[in-house]
């Protein structure tokens, strides 16, 4: 039994970094650049500017605390014509447009020179643009720096030599500046030379590169010691010790907002479970025992209709009959507390009864469809076990049909309902999505959903691995639990 | 009883038990009417008249613009003697003084709004239309909005109709995709297992370096045209990315041969297994761990830009192992038969045997799943839309109109006839396979 336990565990682990790879390939497949949100936001509390080299080393040091100046993974598969240090490029465009360029021309050395030009010269431009003069060549001066961002984010050819021709024209424009006409001149001559000596046919070569520990997946899983002590905000515990990163809404580390959270749905799933459990048996039971009596038709009816009865359809309705002024204002319509009357320092008792009505809807709308599937399931099961061949036996020896049904049957009936866990587990998470945003709980559910809303992909990672574990540990503790009651099945493969 | 009864084939058999479930064959009947409003939806509900005489011309608008929608025509007005041109779907058809009309079943369509009955118009509340003399008039009952509207004039009827067809479309696409994926993958692990499929070593690694450098000119060299293409249209991406497939088989396919050539090798001559059962079941397990709501909505907002495709194609490549899991035990039940060792025996191919012999004896049970992931597929749609995740604004859905039943709680119409329009569809297919599942039960056969 152990040794099947053992092995059932170890089944677990694959499965477990496949989620947690695919989490990460959510988090890196994520529209938009992190470090411009976050920066972004950062900026706007502090009133600083996005422009201007302020902005530039702010980015690249975020880039650091995220750890995005690392490879992706362990291995990457690239061309020859890739650059293998390309990942440390700060900003997201540029760098996915120097992949571009790397792609179409095949050439890095006369990419980075071409780079390297467009680079100077803006550099120059910021020197002059503080020092100029008359409004006349600030504007031209910004009107060139424009051009050269564009230029660093394009790759169509039409569009850069159009580019470079406005800058030769603005160059001209601006006499005094032999800096930005020299810059300008290298730029253009760069840029011939890359298309003239294109080597494509590196880009056809494929290449397997190893990059060691030092990648992001190592980090965002098992996090950074990279023997700089603790200290630091470029220090992250990693995805196994419960460090999912900071959220992009509003800068705090994304496992202190889940914890209360998760109690909610963790509270509500497993209590709906529980009171599901607790109807469907003794329903499905009664409905196999008189098969085919009115009360298992009827009741046969009624449960495949709830089943069928899509959970937002069923909240939907709950709110309008029983949390609506105008027909039955029983329950408070949304939420789980009321602000002007909850109490911090009330007992636990006291928060209950508080919480209670706020609860009910809720756990209603939680536990109906779970429980039409539990009972369908537990009648099949207990049908199965009625026309055994031990039941017929039990019965010859006289004993009384309460005890035959009620020991004898449920027993094994029993079994079928424990697997059914594995099912009823993760729905019932995935359910949560639908019935917090209804009903406005803050949990997990209602969390992904304004995640999704505000693209906060850290959060929706977290939230994606911790209901994956979850569910794997639901289906492992099942499992485990078939294992311990049916004695009949066999370990050895 | 005479003979020929007792040697009905397994299909007629099946047909026969389904018929007696008298709900399953009902259910069957209301599929048809959903998928006939879902066909005939632009007849059923739309704000332009079937047939209309206007100024002595007569037209068919509703089936003009069926096709084209930006039909336009003219009418001669006889006071000022000049021609008036007419755009099918711009001008208020209910303010043209016609001179007889045929108007559709429900005279609103789902995607223009009412402007006269705004702010969430019950059933039963006062209507107005705009009457062909510029006055604003109480609605005659064809104008009404039988089932209600929504807060900027949606007619809720017009909206399920239309609704109806998006469901049907999402549950044929997506489980299209799902059953094929399914299927494909079911058949191939129940009918290898683990230790049917085998190969020899020096192909074997060079299959892998095939599916590696083929992935590279596949999917990696032609990342940016993939990408340019995901952002022109759907058709064009799919285009692309079915060309990155078939270079990557093609690569495959290439190295596999290059591999038969080292047979001479006695080491790279070893029998090599691949486990492809293993392989299917692991894949099944996994995505069977992550909730599919979850994981549907995670990927979906992924992609900043929303379309009922993608939402259809998620839900297909999430929502196949079911079936593949009913496939896969069906394959492993038949693939011990009697037939299939004949056909083997005959020197059939793997291929003929798995598609044309083993296929079609396991696919009923299959239709049963099929029926169910329809139901689920519905679903889960109606949940994004309901959530506002993937499925665009504009299109009207049930989801969509139920949400908007969550801000205002005295409009039950809104959550009444949509949900009721979601609960009947999912139910019937349910039914549906719930009566194939009991027909095609050996064990309730008399």
């Amino acid at each position: 039994m152990i040794k099947y336990i053992l092995r059932r565990i170890l089944v677990f682990i694959p499965t477990l970094i496949i989620i947690s790879l695919m989490a990460f390939v959510i988090s890196i497949a994520a529209p938009g650049d992190p470090v411009e949100r976050l920066v972004n936001s950062a900026g706007g509390e502090n009133g600083q500017g996005k422009n201007g080299n302020v902005s530039e080393e702010l980015k690249q040091k975020k880039r650091h605390e995220l750890g995005l100046d690392l490879p992706v993974f362990y291995v990457s598969l690239g061309s020859l014509a890739d650059c293998d240090t390309l990942y440390k490029i700060p900003d997201k465009a540029r760098r996915e447009n120097l992949a571009r360029l790397t792609s179409i021309y095949g050439n890095w050395d006369k990419i980075s020179a071409y780079f390297q030009a467009l680079q100077q010269t803006n550099t120059a431009l910021n020197f002059l643009q503080s020092q100029a003069n008359t409004n006349e060549i600030k504007e031209a001066i910004l009107h060139a720096r424009y051009t050269l961002i564009s230029l660093m984010e394009t790759a169509k050819d039409e569009a850069i030599t159009n580019k470079i021709d406005t800058l030769k024209k603005l160059s001209a424009h601006i006499a005094s500046a032999s800096a930005f006409a020299e810059g300008e001149r290298s730029i253009q001559q760069t840029y011939l030379d890359l298309k003239t000596h294109p080597t494509t046919w590196k880009t056809f070569v494929p290449r397997l590169a190893f990059n060691g520990l030092h990648n992001q997946y190592h980090r965002w899983m098992f996090g950074s010691y990279d023997g700089t002590g603790m200290k630091g905000s470029a220090y992250t515990r990693g995805v196994i010790f419960g460090d999912f990163g900071i959220s992009y809404q509003d800068q705090q580390p994304i496992i202190t907002h889940i914890r209360e959270k998760f109690a909610w749905s963790f509270f509500l799933s497993l209590f709906s479970i529980i009171i599901s459990y607790v109807i469907s048996i003794p329903i499905g039971v009664y409905a196999a025992y008189r098969k085919g009596s009115l009360f298992d038709r009827a009741s046969g009816f009624v449960l495949f209709a709830l089943y069928s009865i899509p959970t937002f359809f069923m909240g939907l309705v709950l709110l309008l009959l029983f949390a609506n002024p105008d027909v039955f204002n029983w329950f408070p319509e949304s939420g789980v507390q009321n602000p002007a009357v909850f109490d911090e320092h009330w007992s636990w008792f006291q928060k209950l009864c508080h919480h209670a009505p706020y609860l009910v809807l809720p756990l209603i709308t939680y536990v109906y469809s779970s429980f039409a599937f539990i009972s369908r399931q537990m009648r099949v099961g207990m049908l199965e076990v009625m026309g055994q061949d031990y039941i017929r036996t039990a019965r010859a020896k006289g004993l009384s049909e309460k005890s035959v049904v009620l020991k004898h049957a449920l027993k094994n009936g029993l079994l079928p309902i424990i697997t059914v866990f594995s099912t009823v587990f993760p729905a019932a998470i995935a359910g949560s999505v639908i019935i917090e945003t209804i009903f406005s709980i803050p949990g997990m559910g209602r969390e992904i959903y304004e995640a999704i809303l505000n693209l906060d992909f850290p959060m929706i990672v977290a939230v994606f691995t911790i209901t994956g574990v979850l569910t794997l540990i639901g289906y492992l503790v099942s499992d485990i639990l078939y294992a311990i009651a049916d004695p009949r099945i066999s370990y050895t493969k | 009883m005479n003979v020929r009864n007792k040697h009905i084939s397994f299909s007629v058999y099946a047909w026969r038990q389904f018929c007696r479930n008298r709900l399953a064959y009902f259910s069957l009947y209301l599929l048809g009417f959903i998928v006939f409003i879902a066909l005939f939806s632009n007849f059923i509900a739309n704000d332009q008249p079937l047939y209309a005489k206007y100024r002595g011309k007569v037209f068919f608008p509703a089936f003009s613009t069926a096709f084209h929608s930006f039909y336009l025509d003219s009418t001669l007005n006889q006071q000022t003697k000049h021609y008036e041109p007419i755009r099918f779907d711009l001008v208020d058809w209910k303010q043209v003084p016609l001179e007889s009309v045929i108007w559709a079943p429900i005279t609103f369509s789902a995607n223009r709004p009412d402007p006269y009955n705004r702010g969430t118009i019950g059933p039963n509340d006062e209507q107005y239309y705009m009457a062909p003399d510029g006055k604003l008039e109480k609605s005659p009952f064809i104008f009404r909005h039988h089932l209600g509207a929504t807060q900027i004039g949606q007619d809720i009827a017009a909206g399920l109709v239309h609704g109806a067809r998006v469901a049907l479309l999402v549950g044929l696409v997506s489980v299209g995709i799902a059953a094929l994926i399914g299927i494909l993958l079911g058949a191939l692990a129940g009918y290898y297992g683990d230790t049917r499929l085998y190969t020899y070593r020096g192909k074997y690694y060079l299959i892998i370096l095939g599916i590696i450098t083929g992935y590279f000119y596949g999917f990696n060299t032609r990342g940016y045209i993939l990408a340019d293409a995901a952002e022109t249209s759907v058709l064009v991406f799919i285009f692309q990315a079915m060309l990155s497939v078939f270079i990557m088989a093609a690569n495959i396919f290439i190295f596999a041969l290059i591999g038969n050539l080292f047979r001479f090798i006695p080491f790279l001559n070893k029998k090599v297994y691949i486990p492809v059962d293993s392989i299917v079941s692991r894949l099944i397990e996994i995505l069977n761990s992550l909730p599919i709501l979850l994981l549907i909505i995670t990927i979906a907002g992924l992609f900043t830009q929303k379309s009922l495709f993608l939402v259809m194609a998620i839900i297909g490549f999430t929502g196949w192992t079911g079936i593949a899991r009913f496939t896969r035990a069906e394959f492993l039940r038949n693939r011990n038969m009697d037939y299939i060792a004949a056909s083997r025996s005959l020197g059939f191919s793997e291929a003929r045997i798995i598609f044309r012999h083993a296929l079609p004896n396991s696919l009923g049970p299959v239709f049963v799943t099929i029926a169910f992931a329809i139901a689920s597929a519905i679903l889960a749609e109606s949940a994004l839309s309901f959530l506002g995740i993937g499925v665009p604004d504009d299109v009207v859905t049930w989801g969509s109109l139920l949400s908007q039943g969550r801000e205002q709680h005295s409009a039950w119409w809104l959550v009444f006839f949509p949900g009721l329009a979601i609960f009947i569809t999912v139910t019937v297919y349910n039914l549906i396979g719930e009566g194939l599942r009991d027909a095609m039960d050996p064990r309730l056969k008399k």
